[in-house]
């Protein structure tokens, strides 16, 4: 009898307290009164090693001038776009959220960002470098957090040297170099020199990751882009979309054999880090000087261009922004907090121990040296995406069906008319359901 | 006396709750959920808008989703054979060595895969195939294949996906049937040696036949598994190069969190169901009838 009444016990508080996961969170507090203690939420990736204690430290001031607490929440990039799908969807938002642009589309639409245009001033924009890249869909709907660190195309200089070369300009000499540098060194009948170190494999990363490295600074150079500008159809099918993929393809013969079972962060570690490539493309840092020497020993003589030259200047530069979120119950306290962290008082602090891109005019750039100049002279030869509808689909779309070009699948135009036409009835679609 | 009469009769229910509660929450409650929501126009992040069968009559008309339907068939058609085979020889080998030492190292080792964790292993994989190691290039090089290759062509990265597949599943069926031979007695194998039977007519003759229903099990486990592939794919190839190796559940993945069309997503989900339900209902008349059979 004791037993079953144990067991008994037992069942009852297993379902006591599966009934008490089920219950809803407490209701959110409204906005605080004035000298009243308050509380602000943040959402944000891994920005560095320790990013809520570099951050906490940081803004221990702020807080207590503020009277209000900032609570992080830290979320791997792995699940970042899950966790806030999941979160909006559990009625569960921060005040502040750390969005990259392919997130900024759903989420304006929906109506879940706050547009900043009224809440800053004139003076803001000559102070913070990058606020018009926050500028998107007709509204300023974030502050740069994490900016001026293009994909940018780094050479060999012993490569060069050695067939007396120098730095690439334009996509003629670029293809040039990449022809002289593919070859057999050793004389074993095996290429084992490349020109341009390509990883084309999504696996782990995002399909973006072909895009990021490759594909924008070639489309931006030959004129084209994603989208027209009122963003109603995809462009990237035009002329210029066509040269830049034609071309692409026609460097193949100078990539490894394997650069479509490569991803492009391996391409980059493997390949052009081991003195085996010419180019590579990877993400540019303020510390690349450094941290290329701690994890790429054999790599001694390198160095970068910032974006070639074909019509035009361009690669890829995220602009990453903190966002009010329009659910904050407090949102000039929001965008205070968001001003002072991209202001020059923390950032000073925070890039010495995460270095990156000045953000405001009294920042000072701290960064390695050699690195300087792309927020300085080569700072208009990058830029991020432009912010249009269904971004992700259409980009995910876009970037397999240049892996069908580059597998020999499917010829350069017909690939991109297929990819265009799946991305235009995304889009009227979208837009017959949003106008 | 009233009162142990009362507590007698609501004991049992009290018993079944806890799990009851759970799978009607996290089963049928999620299923219901899929349901509704297939019926809706629903990014995750705005409420849900009734679209009536919108979405099911988009199934007809995505190119992307019949590819994906094809792109599981395929993989599915090399995993359930290659991994019923292998598990079913493998547990009869080891089961007639179930007492030495190698027997035992050999049922722990082809066990491990299955307890690791399938984004590890796909980890992993992608470095022994990507990394142009010269001990397995030779390896490969044996059946003329370059491992390097092998997982950026359409052709061949969805067979390398579904090989590492078995390979990581095998073990799980094989304990399984490993499970079913102790339960068969050694009078049929003495007997069959006092007629003069060879160790190949033990195994065709007493050994397969007494292990038919398990497996037939194990063909309709590993093929409503198969059907559902999605984190080794996700960590190999991103379902790539050129969309050869995304399957159903990627796709669905893909539509709620990349294209926020969680409502077509359910959708695609519910035709996964479909298929894997059909399956089941197939086995469970399937095993009536061979199980009467026996």
């Amino acid at each position: 009898m004791k037993k079953k009444l144990l067991s008994l016990l037992l069942c009852t508080s297993m379902l006591a307290t599966l009934a008490a996961g089920c219950g809803s969170k407490t209701k959110e507090a409204d906005k605080p009164k004035e000298g009243e203690p308050t509380t602000l939420t943040m959402w944000l990736p891994p920005l560095d090693e320790d990013t809520e204690g570099n951050f906490k430290k940081l803004l221990a001031g702020w807080e207590k001038e503020n009277n209000c607490t900032v609570e992080m929440e830290i979320i791997p990039w792995g699940s970042y776009e899950e966790r806030w799908s999941t979160g909006v969807a559990g009625g569960e938002t921060p005040d502040i959220g750390y969005m990259y642009v392919e997130m900024y589309p759903t989420y304006i639409s929906s109506g879940l960002v706050t547009d900043l245009s009224d809440m800053v001033e004139e003076e803001d924009y000559k102070e913070y470098l990058f606020l018009d890249r926050g500028e998107m869909m007709g509204g300023l709907y974030g502050v740069p957090i994490v900016t001026g660190v293009p994909f940018v195309l780094y050479y060999n200089q012993d490569i060069l040297d050695s067939i007396g070369e120098k730095a690439p300009e334009t996509w003629e000499d670029f293809a040039r170099i990449c022809e002289k540098a593919t070859k057999d060194t050793d004389g074993d009948g095996k290429i084992d020199q490349y020109g341009y170190a390509v990883g084309l494999n999504s696996g782990s990363m995002s399909n973006l990751y072909v895009l990021n490295s490759y594909m924008y600074s070639l489309l931006w150079q030959a004129g084209g882009d994603i989208y027209t500008d009122d963003l109603k159809e995809v462009a990237f099918n035009g002329k210029a979309g066509v040269e830049a993929l034609e071309f692409f393809k026609s460097l193949q013969p100078y990539m490894p054999e394997n650069a479509m079972s490569l991803s492009g962060q391996d391409a980059f570690s493997t390949v052009f880090a081991e003195g085996k490539a010419a180019f590579g493309v990877t993400r540019s840092s303020a510390s690349n000087e450094t941290t290329f020497a701690k994890d790429y020993p054999n790599l001694k003589n390198w160095d970068y261009v910032t974006s070639l030259k074909h019509k035009e200047y361009g690669t890829f530069g995220a602009a990453d922004c903190l966002s009010v979120m329009s659910t904050s119950k407090q949102p000039e306290l929001a965008l205070d907090l968001i001003k002072y962290i991209t202001g020059p008082e923390f950032m000073t602090e925070y890039h010495k121990v995460a270095p990156g891109a000045p953000l405001t005019a009294s920042e000072e750039y701290v960064g390695d040296p050699k690195m300087e100049r792309i927020v300085t002279e080569d700072r208009d030869k990058w830029r991020p995406l432009q912010a249009g509808p269904c971004g992700s689909e259409i980009l995910e779309n876009y970037a397999a069906h240049i892996q069908a070009v580059m597998e020999g699948k499917q010829d350069v135009k017909a690939a991109l008319d297929e990819s265009a036409s799946y991305a235009n009835d995304l889009l009227k679609e979208y837009y017959a359901e949003n106008e | 006396m009233k009162k142990k009469k009362g507590l007698s009769v609501l004991a049992p229910y009290l018993y079944i709750a806890p799990i009851a509660m759970i799978l009607l929450t996290f089963v049928a409650g999620s299923l219901i959920l899929a349901i509704y929501f297939s019926f809706t126009k629903y990014n995750i992040i705005t409420p849900a808008q009734f679209n009536g069968l919108f979405n099911y009559q988009r199934l007809f008309r995505d190119s992307k989703l019949h590819l994906c339907i094809i792109n599981t068939l395929k993989i599915a058609a090399i995993i359930v054979p290659f991994e019923i085979v292998s598990s079913t020889l493998f547990a009869i080998l080891i089961s007639s060595r179930k007492d030495t030492v190698l027997g035992k190292i050999a049922k722990a080792a082809l066990f491990v895969p299955v307890l690791s964790s399938s984004a590890v292993i796909g980890t992993v994989w992608n470095t022994i195939l990507n990394g142009g190691h010269p001990a397995v290039k030779a390896i490969f090089g044996v059946f003329g294949i370059d491992p390097t290759l092998l997982l950026g062509s359409s052709k061949t990265a969805f067979i390398a996906v579904a090989f590492i597949i078995v390979w990581k599943g095998m073990g799980y069926y094989m304990v399984i049937t490993l499970a079913s031979l102790t339960s068969i007695s050694d009078t049929f194998y003495e007997a069959a040696k006092v007629d003069g039977a060879t160790k190949w007519d033990c195994l065709t003759k007493i050994t397969l036949p007494l292990l038919k229903p398990t497996i037939i099990m194990n063909i309709f486990l590993s093929t409503i598994s198969a059907m559902q592939v999605f984190d080794m794919v996700y960590t190999m190839t991103g379902g790539g190069p050129s969309m050869s190796t995304t399957t159903l559940s990627m796709y669905a993945y893909q539509l709620t969190f990349k294209g926020n069309k969680a409502g077509y997503a359910m959708a695609v989900s519910n035709v996964l169901m479909l298929i894997v339900l059909i399956i089941v209902l197939f086995q469970q008349r399937f095993i009536k009838h061979e199980n009467s059979e026996i």
